[in-house]
């Protein structure tokens, strides 16, 4: 019932439009990530479902409630939603048990309930030893806990969360990722998570939307998202990809390096610059020329990395374009020697843009 | 039920209406009151004059043609402006030395130093004067009498003149001098020490580090503190008072200030207001430059320990330097206080034979006037404290939250008035409100007005600072939690800013009590307050009662601070900051 719609939402500071034209659409229950580099819109965006920043077009629905348009927009505490902070937000001066029960008291619920409610969500986050000190003597990963179950214990319908895991330690985010996503599956409030990091978006997201300059570039599953990207930015962004450019000819191929390409993905213009992605462990990499095939693209070795599990190359094909290649261990190719690189017809994207 | 909610949501937003843009603006039109009406009225008087016969007020230049050719004018501005210069030049060649010393070196007693020069801030400057007068004029003077003792000279000898140039320029100095010292000793201690030592590692030993590395990087301050010094010396109306009317010549705030004895010259004391203002902006705006952005930040943490200069034997004469220069302001000063208090003439040493409680007899029973000026002082204290603290929580909130839009005007209102020196403020409310609609001259409203205006700047800029330590995210959490904008801030924002909320309260209680320059424009007889009591006692020689009302007004400031950080449910709360 309580799916988020964002409907050609935009939000501009003067000229500048921070939000651009963003439409997205998200399920009862579905943990949605907005992904994307710093300053791409996504905390903006996120700032506007919560209602701390109104919309200069556009409008934000909850079920069928409209709760932002540039006309009329619901304060944040009548929204029933919760947020996490990137500084978690605590207060200081409350204790742990103080802060994680001030939805509560604010919505006058009575000290019994208020107490079973409290106890209960100690022990889901571990935080029970801990509920009479105070913030400032707590470590970053319990402090993220309290974040976490002071949202929580108010029963949301939407739950926001405002790269959460960015002031953690990379061992103690890689944990807390699962965790995040085991308490989503525990609670199942519709959930929206703002970050940078794609391993995390990765990890817990249902649905991914890439955002850039503003708009969202592509959303989908993180599989989609992955080995389907639709531009050159979502190829780059998310894992490391080569993207390179040929020219399109009649018929759907791509020209590069004097090799007709046969590719998926976006319909190819014929005489039209197009960028076709290909991730570096998709690309075959061999001395002699491998039979009849399509595709197949002479290189020079320029560089080799001996990686422990992998081999990472680095090959240039004759207009000069540098690839990346990875491999298995085992295939060690000098430094210099000509080779032949088969790029997988399926696994070529053409790309819009 | 969900076709229901739109419109219920529609209903309760209109009900509920955001107050914080009618209630911003009615602050920004007090602030506009406070501020621009005065100087206004300033620069209109101090062109115009008005015609007897048609009662309208016509334009001219002739008060200022008469500012910069009269010598009644000429002299006053020469005399400001040595002052100025020889005093702020004096403030830095003895501040410069014992901040660095202070900061840098392994002085002993360095912290007791540091809060003895902040406790001479507390000391009214007029005090200090009255004081010095009491040890330096020529007759009657402590230490002239110390000196005809021990050098058996002649009665009509002296060693020191306070009335006189000189000893003006060194009484200001006393009270200037902590000002750069201040700035000086922090700017040290915010050099971090790994710079230092780069330039030990790459070879050069402590004094050429100190030479070469340090003191470049304490300049600005250094130069800011002259300017503070500078200006200090020219806006003080207290000393000069004091000290250079005996001696029969005028500085700019006394030759204002007697423009409004009878007969009353208003336009003339605008005009020659106004360069006094002029310079102060672009004073105010030449530091501002050498200082930057980050310049103000008395607070920040220190990096490292910074590198403690060793002094070895010479923290001798180190010391022996510090507590002679400490000795001016605090130690001689308060000495002749104390002994004045006590002693049935001012200039006379107390012994246990002679001394007296019958100063604080007259002071408290006997003068009628002090009764009076008591709680006039402690009235005007607390309500201005209170309405200057509220309207800087305000301003300060909406500039460091930008909750409004035209919030840069806001803050720009609230610092204006540092750049207005306290007498020329005085002229401009006496112009402002001696007039309908608002006829406040002669009450209390109009001292009121004028202390709010003159302590706003720092109490908004200690105020703000203290929001913008408060990450917006706590109350971005309160609020998406359901509470409202009011709710957050009485339980989360509030709370947060108790100590600082204080703190700024009983700064503008102690800065009013001390205030000199405006009241002296503004009072009558009715609402004398303290500060201005020590002034007319002293036209009539009351030395004695001077000293118990400046004495008391020390208590009553220490008083104020102890007993509101004592009350329950402020100060003393466990905040503890993640």
């Amino acid at each position: 019932m309580a799916a988020v719609e964002l409907r050609g939402l935009t939000k501009r500071y003067g000229e500048a439009a921070v939000v651009d034209r963003v439409s997205l659409t998200i399920e009862h229950g579905h943990l949605v990530c907005l992904l994307g580099p710093s300053g791409c819109g996504k905390t903006t965006t996120l700032r506007l479902i919560a209602g701390f920043v109104e919309p200069s077009e556009g409008e934000i629905r909850v079920g069928e409630r409209l709760i932002s348009s540039p006309a009329n927009t619901v304060p944040p505490e009548r929204r029933n939603m919760s947020m996490i902070f990137q500084s978690y937000a605590l207060w200081p001066h409350m204790t742990v048990a103080e802060n994680i029960v001030y939805g509560l008291k604010l919505r006058k619920l009575d000290r019994d309930t208020i107490g079973k409610k409290l106890d209960a969500i100690l022990a889901t986050t571990k935080l029970a030893p801990l509920a009479q000190r105070y913030p400032g003597e707590l470590s970053g990963g319990q402090q993220q806990r309290v974040a976490l179950a002071r949202a929580l214990i108010v029963e949301p319908e939407t739950l926001l969360l405002d790269e959460p895991l960015s002031n953690l330690d990379a061992n103690l985010r890689e944990e807390m990722r699962f965790e995040v996503r085991r308490l989503h599956d525990a609670y199942r409030y519709t959930t929206v998570y703002v970050t940078h990091d794609q391993a995390e978006a990765m990890t817990t997201a249902d649905l991914i939307a890439v955002m850039n300059a503003g708009k969202i570039e592509q959303a989908g599953t993180p599989e989609d998202i992955y080995d389907r990207p639709s531009s050159e930015f979502v190829a780059r962004f998310i894992g490391s990809s080569n993207v390179i450019r040929g020219v399109g000819l009649a018929g759907g191929r791509v020209e590069f390096a004097g090799v007709p390409l046969r590719c998926v993905g976006a319909k190819v213009e014929a005489g039209a610059s197009t960028p076709v992605s290909i991730r570096p462990h998709d690309i075959a990499i061999s001395l002699r020329q491998p039979g009849d095939t399509d595709n197949l693209v002479p290189a020079t070795v320029v560089r080799q990395v001996f990686l422990g599990g992998s081999r990472d190359y680095m090959v240039e094909s004759k207009d000069g374009t540098q690839l990346r290649v990875v491999t298995a261990a085992a295939e060690s190719i000098p430094q210099g020697s000509a080779v032949w690189l088969g790029l997988p017809p399926d696994r070529c994207r053409a790309l819009t843009g | 039920m969900t076709i229901a909610l739109p419109a219920q949501a529609a209903e309760r937003a209109k009900f509920k209406l955001d107050y914080t843009v009618p209630v911003l603006a009615g602050f920004a039109a007090v602030l506009c009151v406070l501020v621009v009406l005065p100087v206004s009225w300033l620069i209109y008087y101090s062109v115009t004059i008005g015609d007897p016969a048609s009662n309208v007020r016509v334009f001219t230049l002739a008060h200022f043609y008469t500012l910069f050719t009269d010598p009644a004018f000429v002299n006053p501005l020469l005399t400001t402006i040595t002052v100025a210069v020889s005093s702020s030049v004096l403030c830095c060649a003895v501040a410069a030395p014992m901040g660095w010393l202070v900061a840098r070196t392994d002085m002993p007693f360095r912290r007791t130093v540091r809060l003895l020069v902040t406790a001479s801030f507390v000391t009214p400057p007029f005090l200090g004067a009255v004081a010095w007068e009491i040890l330096a004029a020529p007759n009657s003077g402590l230490l002239n009498q110390l000196y005809r003792f021990v050098t058996g000279a002649p009665q009509d000898e002296h060693l020191f003149n306070i009335y006189s140039l000189s000893g003006l320029i060194f009484v200001i100095t006393c009270y200037t001098f902590p000002y750069v010292f201040v700035l000086v000793a922090n700017a040290l201690d915010r050099i971090p020490a790994d710079m230092e030592e780069a330039s030990a590692m790459l070879g050069a030993g402590t004094w050429r580090t100190a030479r070469r590395v340090t003191i470049p990087l304490a300049l600005p301050a250094l130069l800011a503190g002259i300017l503070i010094a500078f200006l200090q010396a020219m806006i003080l109306f207290g000393s000069p008072a004091i000290l250079a009317l005996p001696a029969g010549f005028h500085t700019m705030t006394t030759k204002i200030w007697s423009l409004f004895q009878y007969p009353p010259q208003p336009e003339l004391a605008a005009a020659a207001s106004l360069p006094l203002l002029v310079v102060t902006v672009m004073l105010l705006r030449a530091q501002h430059t050498i200082l930057g952005r980050k310049g103000y930040t008395v607070l920040g943490g220190k990096n490292a320990d910074p590198r403690l200069i060793k002094l070895g034997w010479l923290a001798v004469p180190a010391m022996t330097f510090v507590v002679a220069v400490i000795s001016l302001p605090l130690f001689l000063p308060y000495f002749a206080l104390f002994n004045a208090a006590f002693s049935p003439i001012a200039t006379t040493l107390v012994t246990p034979a002679n001394a007296t409680l019958h100063n604080i007899y007259f002071t408290f029973v006997e003068l009628s006037s002090t009764q009076l000026a008591l709680n006039n002082t402690f009235i005007l204290g607390a309500a201005s404290a209170t309405l200057g603290t509220v309207l800087a929580l305000v301003i300060g909130y909406a500039t460091a939250r930008q909750a409004v839009t035209g919030h840069r005007v806001l803050g720009f209102l609230a610092t204006a008035p540092i750049a207005i020196p306290g007498i020329v403020l005085g002229v401009g409310l006496f112009l402002s409100y001696t007039r309908p609609p608002l006829v406040l001259y002669g009450t209390l409203w109009v001292l009121l007005i004028a202390y709010v205006t003159i302590e706003l700047p720092a109490a908004y800029q200690q105020l703000q600072s203290a929001f913008r330590a408060v990450n917006p995210e706590l109350e971005d959490a309160s609020r998406i939690l359901g509470a409202t904008r009011l709710q957050t801030l009485r339980r989360i924002t509030a709370p947060l800013l108790r100590t600082n909320v204080l703190a700024t309260w009983c700064f503008i209680f102690v800065s009013t009590i001390r205030e000199l320059s405006a009241a002296i424009m503004l009072f009558t007889s009715e609402t004398k307050v303290v500060s201005v009591l020590i002034f007319d006692l002293k036209e009539s020689g009351e030395l004695g009662a001077i000293s118990v009302l400046g004495l008391s007004m020390l208590v009553l400031t220490f008083a104020v601070v102890i007993g509101v950080n004592r009350m329950p449910g402020f100060g003393g709360t466990r905040l503890r900051n993640t």
